[in-house]
C-alpha cells in the first residue's frame, strides 16, 4: 500500500496540535492561550504539510488552506473562550469558513443554506439563550464571569482523549486517495435523471425539432427523443428515410441543459430519500411540540415561584 | 308388616322389575340429571357473587337451601323415573359433557376417557337422596345457626357448603373413577375449608391442616387404586369396568382370579377409604375436625363425606370380591371392628359432648366397615343410611346446646337442658337420636346394627378370617356405645336444671361458632340482661360466676329441622320392613346395584343356606341377634342411668365419679385418647421434623449458598462499576469518546 | 478574473478527499475536546454543533468523491436534527437554569448510580 501521507509528520502534527490545544484551554493558574493557539496552528500546519507533500501537483489551492486555518482556529477559540457570547460568535466564523469549503466542493446550495440556517437561525437562538441564561450582574461585580466559564474541567485529559481520536482517524488517512475530488460543475454531468421539461425546449431550439417531439428519458449526457410520425427533418437534422411511428433517437445534451446544483439536490432529496424527508419533518414537528411543552412548564413554575416569593415575603415581613 | 304396608302402600306397590344383571347393557339416563351436581355449584357461585357484593343478609342461606332443595327434588325425580319408589332396575349413564378424552392408539387400553357423566343406579341414588336431603335440612339449620356471622363469614360459609354438596355429588354420581377422584378431593378441600372456617382460631387451623394431611395418606391409596385399575382394565369408566370384572378378566382378556391385581387393587382402594372414613390408623383427624361449625360436623363429618369410604368400597365391591382370599375385606372387617372399639372406649371418657359424638361417628363408621368386611354391603349401607339421620340429629342437638349456652359443651357443666323453657324439641330429638345410636329396640339404629352383627356370625371364618371374633368385638362396642350415648343424655338433658355458660359469653364480638350467646340484633336479650341487672336476685344459683346469662333457646329453623330429622330417624326404621326379601328398602337398593352381585348370593341371602354357615352360640344369628343386641343396648343404657342419673344432684358430680378411683389411670388414659396422637407425634412427626431439620441445614448451606452466590456475583460486579455512574455528563461523554476511540482502533487493526 | 483563471492559478485547485477528511476529523476532535472540558451547558451544546459541522463536511466530501448528491441531502438532515436539537436542548437549558441559577453541568448529577 502506497502511503499517501507521511505518518511521522502526521503524528507529529497531531501531537503538536494537542499540546497547543491543551495550552489554549482556559484553566486555573497560568493559561498561555495565545501561545497555545500558535502551537496548535503549527500542529495543523504540520498535519497539512504531511498531506500535501505527497499530493504533488494535485495539492489543494490557497483557498482551501485559508478556510481551513480560519475555521479550525475559530473552532479552537470557540472552545477556549471563557465568554459564551464570544464562543457563539467564533462558531459563526467556523460556519462561514465551512461554507467556504463547501463552495470549494461546488456545493453552492448547501453553503448558503448553512450560512442562512446555522449562522442565521440556530446561532441566533443560541445567543438568545445565552442572554436568558446568564445571571444578572450585580452592582459590585459587573461583567464578572462565572466560575464554570473561567475554568475548564480536566483540560489535559480531555485533550488527550480528543487527540487520541484524531490520531486514530488520521491513521486511516495514511493510505489516502490521491485523486482530486470532482467539482460538480457545469461540464461534469453526474446526473442520471434531469427534468425533461427543461431539456425539451433547449433541444428544440438547438436542433430545430418539431413541437410535437417529446423527450422521454435522459441518460447520462444524452437524451432520448420521440418524434412525431411523418416529420421530415430540419436544417440541422437530415433524414434519409421516413420515420416509423414512435421512433426515437438519442441526442447529445448541450452544456446549458445539464442540471444545476440545486436541481440535483432536489432530485436526490425527493427521489432518493423520501422517507428521510418525512422523518425529518416529523422530528421538526416533535421538537416544536416539545419546545412548547417545556416553555409552558417554565411559565407555570415561574408563576408558582413568584407567588411563593410573595407569600414568603409577607411572612418574612418584607425580606427579599 | 301388614300394618306398615297399609301405612306406606306406595312403597310396597312397586316391586323392582328384576335384579340387576351383571354386564347388562347400560342405558342412557335423563340428561337433566346433570342438574343434581350443577345446582349446588350454581348456588356456590351465587354465594360468591353475594360475597363480592358484600351482602349483609341471609340471602346466601336462602339461595343455598333453595338450590339444594331443587337438587334433592331432581334426585327424587331421577329415582322415580328410573324405577318408582323402589330400586331402579339396572344402571344408566347420563352424559353431561366430554371432559377428558385422550387416546394414543387404537388398541384397548390406549385411551383415557373420563367424561363428566353420571352413573345412575340405585346405589348412587340411595346416597344422593340422603346427601341432598340432609344437606338441604342442615343448610336450613345453618341459616339460623350461623346468623351471628351475617355480614362476616356468612357468604363464605354457604359458598363452601354448596361447593361441598357439588363435590359430594361428583363423588357419588360420577361414572368414572376420575370424577370420583375429583369429588373425593373436592369434599376434602371443602372439609378443610370448613374445619378452618374460624381461621383466626389456631386450633381450627391446626385441625384443618391435620384433616387435610391425614387424608393425603388415604388419597395416595385411592390414586394408586385408580392407576392400577386403569393399567389392569384399560378403562376407568364404571360400565365397561364392571362388565370386565363381572367376567373376571382384565383389559386384555386374561383371567384375574389369583393375580396380584385382584389382591392389591382392593387394598389400595381400602387405604383410600380408611383415610376419608376415619378408620384406624387414619382416624385421628375426625375428632379434631369438630373445630368446624356444628352444621359442618353434622353434614360432612357425620352424615355424608365420611361415608364416602363406605361408598367407594360398596361401589368397587365386585373388584373386592375378585380376590378369592378376601385379603382386603378381612382387613376391612378387622379394622372396622377395632376402630369401633377404640373410638367407643375413648368416647366413654370424654367430657366434651361434641367430641363424644365425633368418636361415636368414628365408632359407627367402624361398624359400617366391619359390615362391608363381612360381606354385607346391605348392612353397611343400611347403617350409613340410618346413621346419617340419627347422627345428624345428635350433632344438630349438640349444636343447638352450644348455640344456646355460649359454646358450653362440657357435660359436667350442663344438666336438665331438655326441661328448660324452649328446649323441648331439642330434648326429644336428642332422645330419639340417642336411642337410635344406643340400638334401643325397634329404632332404625337397632335394625341396621343388628344386620351387621348378625352377618358377622353368619359369615364363615373360612371366607373372612375371624368374622365371629369381629362380631364379639362389635357386640361389646354396642354396649359401650349405649353407655356413653346415654351418659351424655342423662347428664346434659335430664336431671336438675343447671348450667354454666361457655367461654364465649361476654366476649364483645361474637366471632366464634361456640359463642352465639347474643347474636347481633337480638334486642330482647339485651333487655333481659337489663332486667336481670335490676333484679340482682338470680334464681337457682344456676351459674357460679354470677354472669348475667340466659340460655338462648333455639329458634324456628333449628327446631323445625330437628323435628324433621327426629321424625326421619324414627321413620328410617320402617324402611327395614319393606322389600323384606332384600333386607329392607336399602337392601333392595343395594341389591340392585353393582355393590351386590356375583357369587355372594351363594353364601348370603338364601334362607335355606343359613344352617350350613356360621352360628351365634348354636342359634341362628339373624334371629338371636335381635334379642342379644337389644339386651346389650338396654344394659348399657341402664348402667348409664345408674352411674349418671340416679341420685345426681348437680351437674358436675355423678355416681360414676366414685368408680373412677377403682379404675386407676385407665379413665385418664382413655380421656387422653390412649395417647394415639402422642404416639403418632413420636413415631412419625418427630422423625420427620428431625429429617427436615437436616434438609433445612443442607438447603441453607448448599442450595441457598449457590443461589446467594449467583446473586452476590453480579452485586459485587455492580458495586465495582457503580462509581462510574456518577451522574456527571462529562464522565459519560468521556466514556463515549474512549469507546469510539477503542472501536476505531479495533476497526483499524482488523482492516 | 473568472473562476477558470483562478483555478489555473492554483488558488482554487481542488484538494483530495483526504484533505477534507483531515479537516473534518480535526474539527470533530476539537468539538469533542470542548464537550469534554467545558462546563457551561450552552458551550457544550455549541461543541455538539461543531461536531455536526465536522460530520457535514465529511458528508459533502464523500458525496463529491462518489459523484452523487446524497452527501448534500444528508447535510440537510443534519441541519434538521441540529435545529430540532437547538430548539429542545436550549429550552431545557433555560429550564434548568431557572431551577438552579447555574449552567454548570456538574451541578446536575442527581442520576448517579
Amino acid at each position: 500500500m502506497t502511503q499517501f501521507a507521511s505518518p511521522f509528520l502526521l503524528y507529529l502534527g497531531v501531537i503538536v496540535g494537542a499540546v497547543g490545544v491543551a495550552l489554549a484551554l482556559p484553566r486555573r493558574g497560568l493559561s498561555p492561550q495565545a501561545i497555545g493557539a500558535l502551537v496548535a496552528g503549527a500542529g495543523l500546519g504540520l498535519g497539512l504539510l504531511a498531506l500535501g507533500l505527497k499530493a504533488g501537483e494535485h495539492g489543494p489551492g490557497v483557498y482551501f488552506y485559508l478556510f481551513t486555518f480560519i475555521g479550525l482556529g475559530a473552532a479552537l477559540r470557540m472552545i477556549s473562550h471563557p465568554r459564551p457570547v464570544y464562543a457563539a460568535l467564533y462558531f459563526i466564523l467556523t460556519i462561514l469558513s465551512s461554507a467556504g469549503l463547501y463552495l470549494l466542493l461546488a456545493a453552492e446550495f448547501m453553503a448558503f443554506a448553512l450560512i442562512i440556517i446555522y449562522a442565521g437561525a440556530i446561532l441566533i437562538t443560541y445567543l438568545f439563550v445565552i442572554m436568558l441564561a446568564t445571571q444578572a450582574p450585580t452592582a459590585e461585580e459587573i461583567d464578572v464571569l462565572s466560575e464554570y466559564d473561567r475554568y475548564s474541567r480536566e483540560p489535559i485529559l480531555s485533550t488527550i482523549a480528543g487527540f487520541a481520536l484524531l490520531a486514530t482517524l488520521t491513521s486511516m488517512l495514511v493510505g489516502g486517495l490521491e485523486k482530486p475530488l470532482h467539482r460538480a460543475g457545469p461540464d461534469e454531468r453526474v446526473a442520471s435523471v434531469v427534468l425533461t421539461r427543461k431539456v425539451e425546449p433547449i433541444l428544440t431550439e438547438r436542433y430545430g425539432l418539431p413541437p410535437e417531439a417529446r423527450v422521454v428519458s435522459v441518460e447520462g449526457s444524452s437524451a432520448t427523443v420521440v418524434f412525431p410520425q411523418g416529420w421530415g427533418g430540419s436544417e440541422k437534422i437530415q433524414l434519409f428515410r421516413a420515420l416509423d411511428p414512435g421512433e426515437s433517437m438519442p441526442f447529445e445534451l448541450p452544456e446549458e441543459a445539464a442540471p444545476e446544483n440545486i436541481e440535483q439536490i432536489g432530485l436526490t432529496l425527493v427521489g432518493g430519500h423520501p422517507l428521510g424527508l418525512e422523518v425529518a419533518g416529523v422530528i421538526l414537528l416533535m421538537a416544536m411540540l416539545g419546545a412548547i411543552v417545556l416553555a409552558r412548564k417554565q411559565i407555570q413554575e415561574e408563576e408558582g415561584r413568584k407567588m411563593a416569593a410573595a407569600r414568603g415575603g409577607l411572612t418574612r415581613e418584607g425580606a427579599p | 308388616m301388614d300394618a306398615i304396608a297399609t301405612i306406606l302402600p306406595t312403597f310396597l306397590a312397586a316391586e323392582p322389575a328384576g335384579a340387576h344383571a351383571p354386564g347388562a347393557q347400560v342405558g342412557s339416563g335423563p340428561p337433566w340429571a346433570i342438574l343434581i351436581p350443577l345446582l349446588p355449584l350454581l348456588a356456590s357461585a351465587l354465594c360468591g357473587v353475594c360475597a363480592m357484593l358484600r351482602v349483609k343478609s341471609k340471602a346466601p342461606a336462602f339461595i343455598v337451601v333453595a338450590m339444594l332443595g331443587a337438587s334433592f327434588l331432581a334426585t327424587a325425580a331421577v329415582w322415580l323415573q328410573g324405577g318408582g319408589p323402589g330400586p331402579m332396575a339396572g344402571a344408566s349413564v347420563a352424559h353431561g359433557w366430554d371432559w377428558i378424552q385422550f387416546a394414543w392408539g387404537d388398541g384397548p387400553g390406549q385411551a383415557l376417557i373420563a367424561n363428566f357423566s353420571l352413573y345412575l343406579d340405585s346405589l348412587t341414588l340411595l346416597w344422593m337422596l340422603f346427601v341432598t336431603g340432609l344437606a338441604t335440612l342442615i343448610a336450613l339449620y345453618a341459616s339460623e345457626y350461623m346468623s351471628h356471622d351475617v355480614g362476616q363469614g356468612y357468604n363464605r360459609f354457604f359458598a363452601y357448603f354448596a361447593l361441598f354438596v357439588f363435590a359430594m355429588s361428583c363423588l357419588v354420581m360420577g361414572d368414572n373413577l376420575l370424577m370420583l377422584f375429583l369429588g373425593w378431593e373436592g369434599v376434602g378441600l371443602c372439609s378443610y375449608l370448613l374445619i378452618g372456617y374460624f381461621y383466626k382460631k389456631p386450633s381450627a387451623v391446626a385441625a384443618a391442616k391435620k384433616a387435610f394431611i391425614v387424608n393425603r395418606i388415604g388419597d395416595l391409596g385411592l390414586v394408586l387404586g385408580v392407576f392400577t385399575t386403569f393399567v389392569t382394565f384399560g378403562t376407568i369408566e364404571y360400565a365397561p369396568l364392571f362388565e370386565m370384572v363381572g367376567a373376571g378378566v382384565d383389559g386384555s382378556g386374561h383371567a384375574l382370579h389369583g393375580s396380584w391385581q385382584a389382591t392389591w387393587i382392593p387394598i389400595f382402594f381400602m387405604i383410600g377409604a380408611f383415610g376419608k372414613s376415619a378408620q384406624l390408623p387414619l382416624y385421628v383427624w375426625l375428632p379434631d375436625a369438630m373445630e368446624g361449625p356444628t352444621p359442618v360436623s353434622a353434614l360432612i363429618h357425620a352424615a355424608t363425606m365420611v361415608t364416602a369410604g363406605v361408598y367407594l368400597i360398596a361401589r368397587m365391591y365386585p373388584i373386592f370380591l375378585l380376590d378369592d382370599a378376601h385379603t382386603a375385606l378381612t382387613i376391612v372387617a378387622w379394622t372396622g371392628a377395632l376402630t369401633a372399639l377404640l373410638a367407643a372406649t375413648i368416647g366413654m371418657a370424654q367430657f366434651d359432648i361434641k367430641r363424644i359424638m365425633a368418636y361415636s361417628t368414628v365408632s359407627q363408621l367402624g361398624y359400617m366397615f366391619a359390615g362391608l368386611g363381612v360381606l354385607t354391603t346391605t348392612g353397611a349401607a343400611f347403617h350409613v343410611f340410618t346413621h346419617a339421620f340419627f347422627k345428624a340429629t345428635l350433632f344438630l342437638c349438640c349444636g343447638a346446646v352450644m348455640h344456646g349456652f355460649a359454646g358450653q359443651l362440657d357435660l359436667r357443666k350442663l344438666s336438665g337442658v331438655a326441661f328448660m323453657k324452649g328446649w323441648g324439641v331439642v330434648g326429644v330429638a336428642m332422645l330419639v337420636g340417642c336411642l337410635n345410636l344406643a340400638g334401643f329396640p325397634f329404632t332404625a339404629g337397632y335394625f341396621s346394627k343388628d344386620m351387621i352383627l348378625a352377618e358377622t356370625f353368619v359369615t364363615p371364618g373360612s371366607v373372612i378370617g375371624g368374622a365371629s371374633m369381629v362380631g364379639w368385638i362389635l357386640l361389646l362396642t354396642a354396649g359401650l356405645t349405649a353407655y356413653y350415648t346415654f351418659r351424655v343424655f342423662f347428664r346434659v338433658f335430664v336431671g336438675p336444671q343447671m348450667y354454666e355458660p361457655g367461654e364465649e359469653h361476654g366476649h364483645a364480638p361474637h366471632r366464634h361458632d361456640h359463642g352465639p350467646g347474643h347474636p347481633p340484633g337480638h334486642g330482647e336479650h339485651d333487655l333481659a340482661d337489663a332486667r336481670d341487672q335490676a333484679q340482682k336476685d338470680e334464681p337457682g344459683g344456676a351459674h357460679p360466676h354470677g354472669h348475667d346469662f340466659h340460655p338462648h333457646a333455639p329458634g324456628l329453623a333449628i327446631n323445625a329441622v330437628l323435628a324433621i330429622l327426629a321424625v326421619a330417624s324414627v321413620l328410617a326404621a320402617l324402611t327395614y320392613f319393606i322389600h323384606k326379601p332384600d333386607h329392607g328398602w336399602v337392601g333392595a337398593m343395594v341389591h340392585h346395584s353393582t355393590a351386590h352381585f356375583g357369587g355372594l348370593d351363594a353364601h348370603h341371602g338364601d334362607e335355606a343356606a343359613h344352617a350350613s354357615h356360621g352360628s351365634f352360640l348354636g342359634l341362628d344369628p339373624h334371629k338371636a341377634m335381635y334379642y342379644v343386641s337389644a339386651v346389650i343396648g338396654m344394659v348399657g343404657i341402664f348402667v348409664a342411668w345408674l352411674l349418671h342419673y340416679r341420685g345426681r344432684t348437680g351437674a358436675a358430680v355423678a355416681p360414676a365419679d366414685r368408680l373412677l378411683g377403682a379404675l386407676g389411670p385407665i379413665p385418664r388414659w382413655a380421656q387422653q385418647k390412649w395417647f394415639v396422637d402422642e404416639l403418632y407425634d413420636f413415631v412419625i412427626v418427630k422423625p420427620l421434623w428431625a429429617l427436615s431439620n437436616v434438609f433445612h441445614v443442607i438447603d441453607k448451606l448448599i442450595v441457598d449458598g449457590l443461589v446467594n452466590l449467583a446473586g452476590l456475583t453480579p452485586r459485587g460486579l455492580g458495586a465495582g462499576l457503580r462509581p462510574s455512574q456518577n451522574g456527571l455528563l462529562h464522565s459519560y461523554a468521556a466514556g463515549m469518546a474512549g469507546g469510539i476511540v477503542f472501536i476505531l482502533l479495533v476497526v483499524w487493526a482488523v482492516s | 478574473m473568472d473562476l477558470a483563471t483562478l483555478a489555473q492559478g492554483g488558488l482554487l485547485h481542488q484538494a483530495t478527499l483526504t484533505h477534507y477528511l483531515f479537516v473534518s476529523a480535526a474539527m470533530f476532535a476539537i468539538g469533542m475536546i470542548g464537550f469534554l472540558t467545558r462546563r457551561n451547558l450552552i458551550i457544550m451544546f455549541l461543541c455538539t454543533e461543531l461536531m455536526f459541522q465536522a460530520a457535514g463536511l465529511a458528508f459533502i466530501a464523500f458525496g463529491r468523491h462518489h459523484l452523487n448528491f446524497s452527501g448534500d441531502v444528508f447535510v440537510i438532515f443534519v441541519l434538521t436534527i441540529a435545529a430540532a436539537e437547538a430548539a429542545l436542548a436550549l429550552a431545557l437549558v433555560v429550564y434548568l437554569f431557572r431551577r438552579k441559577e447555574t449552567l454548570d453541568a456538574s451541578e446536575w448529577a442527581e442520576l448517579r448510580g
